[in-house]
């Protein structure tokens, strides 16, 4: 009961002394406002970041493995990888037998540099061969017509599923589907489009085509040509166990022999979330640096203009302790006045860090036209807000702490003669 | 005369300054008891503000022994010391010591908020304080919009509003024109009637008459302690 009055009385006190000094209080704030600012931004982009990964990476598929002759995420050794075996057909087919724990398991061949002509208009395109349980794939989500079927597959039949990115190029306005185009002088029938997944560096993905792997044999040929091997787990849980198995089998099959590494590379999401993990601790380490340097410097100024109000109140303490305020009620009084000029400060950096976060968006989005940047949340969250106002209160108590027991152990009689 | 509020025995306080030991007060002896009407006279220096300290619980005696209704004042931690202030001690000073920002009606409330009176009853307790100094019509006024007079009576208000066991003023008429002065003796000698203990500093002898008991100090002693005849 006693203490809540007291805490209601500090407030009113508070606000009351910083609206007498409302200038003087908002310069004092300056540091806790960038250091906020610092924190809000650094914590957006953080969340940002994290969204434009998830998106990325969710086109690759986060439940599969792709086992390749090639790191894809840069990792490991060049020239090591160069000199390994190519992955034949064989060996891809191979594994695809022996898999059990995995939902399906699919060869794919690809031709980076192809191209595609319609009437005489040509495109380049990278040209994807491979079998029907590709379409069972995210990597396969159609927005018109269907995937090829297992018959098609087996008898090699000349239809093709188009890339967003080559049913616009080749068909601005018009459906696609039922129409032929030519791959490498052979025609094929469109049967279906997959739906636009391209996304940052990952946009060549809807600038390729998918045709059964034997068309792709007998259109473009499998002579020096390493398959990569798409394997679908089903689910995230599975993902170790189907790992294991797969990198058992592979070794057998390329006889790998017992100690010796591995002479290919398994590819997953996983592996990049390794790479982006580490811009992310970057980010922190500088945001937090700078933002630690703001704060230090912001409560230097806060605990000044602490030590300047004890002054000037000094007989208002004796007054306050005449009457019976004891220690721990003139020590909440100015420990709550320097935390509420941190919230004050937290309060005036929300709209410039908004300000901040709204125009890097625009920028991007709107003005440099970088359609990924609009997964980036325009506003600042919630939660982030929250933590900002949390940090500047402790900021705000950390700062008051000595000028509050000061004031606290002030002599009554002494603060009560104090003349300004 | 009824039981001792303030019993002082021995009483020394002696400053340190640079080295030097100044003796605020030398060995004092004195009992107050309920209801007493006292005034503390003396020339400038004789020690009357340090004893009030003392006996308001604000300053420590550097030896002898204090007994407020029966409890030893040296055994009491700071935060005692603050509780029997707010609520056995109701000080009155010379120059007024309200808060300026705070309206006359939030001064008189304070000592309510220490000893964590709820609003409403803050506010009633404060509202009949001022009815008894007659300044109901200036209750949302601050310090600075006051007269003198009517700032020594919000000081009286906020000294009484928690009913302390004894009201202690340190020259109350000090700052106040002689007709202002006499209005706030009148109000004294109210709350004494009204079964209040007061106890006061001044040197005016005219001051003075309005108390039962006169004692006079000198260089830090007790020089006479007698009944008022006048009164
Ligand atoms: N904080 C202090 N430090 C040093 N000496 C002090 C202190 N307070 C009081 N004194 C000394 O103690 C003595 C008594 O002071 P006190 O204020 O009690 O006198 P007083 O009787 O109230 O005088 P006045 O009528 O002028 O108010 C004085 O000599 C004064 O100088
Ligand atoms: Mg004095």
């Amino acid at each position: 009961m006693r203490r809540s009055t007291e805490i209601a009385e500090s407030i009113r006190i508070a606000i009351e002394s910083l609206r007498m000094n409302l200038l003087r209080s908002i310069l004092t704030t300056s540091g806790v406002v960038v250091g906020v600012v610092l924190v809000v931004v650094m914590g957006w982009t953080i969340g940002g970041l994290d969204a434009v990964w998830e998106q990325a990476i969710s086109i690759m598929g986060k439940d599969m493995l792709y086992i390749d002759k090639w790191s894809w995420s840069g990792g490991g050794n060049w020239r090591l990888m160069e000199a390994r075996k190519d992955i034949t057909l064989q060996q891809a087919q191979l594994l695809a037998s022996r898999m059990e724990s995995a939902e399906c398991v699919m060869p794919v061949v690809r031709l980076w540099s192809g191209s595609v002509v319609r009437n005489n208009t040509s495109l380049r395109c990278g040209i994807l061969g491979t079998t029907n349980e590709y379409g069972q794939t995210s990597s396969a989500e159609l927005s018109s017509g269907r995937f090829f079927t297992s018959i098609e597959d087996y008898h090699g039949a000349k239809v093709v599923v188009l890339g967003e990115g080559v049913a616009k190029g080749l068909f601005p306005g018009e459906d696609p589907i039922g129409q032929t185009i030519k791959i490498i002088s052979e025609p094929y029938r469109i049967i279906g489009v997959i739906a636009k997944r391209g996304f940052l560096f990952m946009d060549f993905v809807d600038n390729q085509v998918v045709i059964p792997l034997e068309s792709f044999r007998s259109t473009v040929g499998l002579f020096e040509r390493s398959v990569s091997v798409g394997i679908k787990s089903g689910s995230e849980r599975m993902l170790d166990i189907v790992r294991t198995e797969a990198i058992g089998h592979m070794r057998a099959i390329r006889s790998v022999p017992p100690g010796a590494v591995d002479d290919f590379s398994i590819n997953e999401t996983q592996a990049f979330d390794e790479q982006v993990k580490n811009i992310r601790i970057g980010i922190w380490i500088v945001g937090m640096g700078l933002t630690i340097l703001a704060f230090i410097v912001g409560s230097i100024g806060i605990m000044n203009i602490m030590y300047v109000s004890v002054t000037e109140r000094t007989k208002e303490i004796g007054v306050r302790k005449a009457i019976g305020a004891r220690r721990n009620s003139i020590l909440l009084q100015f420990l709550i006045e320097s935390s509420l000029l941190c919230v004050i400060g937290a309060l005036i950096a929300f709209p410039f860090a908004q300000l901040i976060v709204g125009s890097a968006r625009y920028i991007a989005v709107d003005l440099l036209e970088q359609d990924w940047a609009s997964v980036v949340s325009p506003l600042i969250p919630l939660d982030l807000l929250m933590i900002a106002v949390g940090v500047s209160i402790v900021v705000g108590l950390l700062a008051g702490l000595l000028p509050a027991i000061k004031a606290s152990r002030l002599d009554p009689v002494e603060a009560l003669r104090y003349e300004q | 005369m009824s039981h001792p509020i303030i019993e002082i025995s021995n009483l020394v306080k002696c400053y340190e300054m640079g080295g030097e030991e100044v003796y605020a007060l030398r060995d004092v002896s004195v009992t107050i008891g309920s209801n007493e009407y006292v005034a503390i006279m003396g020339p400038s220096g004789s020690g009357k503000s340090t004893l009030m300290n003392m006996l308001g619980c604000l300053d420590t005696p550097t030896s002898g022994t204090y007994y407020f209704n029966g409890e030893d004042v040296r055994e009491m931690t700071d935060d005692d010391l603050a509780e029997i202030r707010n609520r056995e001690i109701g000080f009155v000073f010379q120059t007024f010591n309200l808060l300026p920002r705070a309206t006359a009606l939030q001064n008189v409330e304070l000592p309510l908020v220490y000893s964590g009176v709820s609003k409403t009853e803050r506010h009633d307790r404060a509202t009949r304080a001022l009815e008894q100094v007659n300044l109901t019509d200036r209750m949302t006024h601050k310090p600075n919009e006051l007269s003198g007079g009517q700032r020594q009576r919000v000081a009286i208000a906020r000294a009484i509003v928690t009913a302390p066991s004894i009201i202690l003023a340190d020259e109350p008429t000090g700052n106040l024109d002689t007709k202002t002065g006499h209005d706030i003796m009148a109000l004294f000698r109210h709350l004494w009637e009204a079964g209040n203990t007061v106890i006061l500093v001044t040197h005016e002898e005219d001051v003075a008459r309005h108390a039962r008991r006169i004692i006079r100090l000198r260089d830090g002693r007790i020089e006479s302690d007698t009944v008022n005849p006048d009164a």
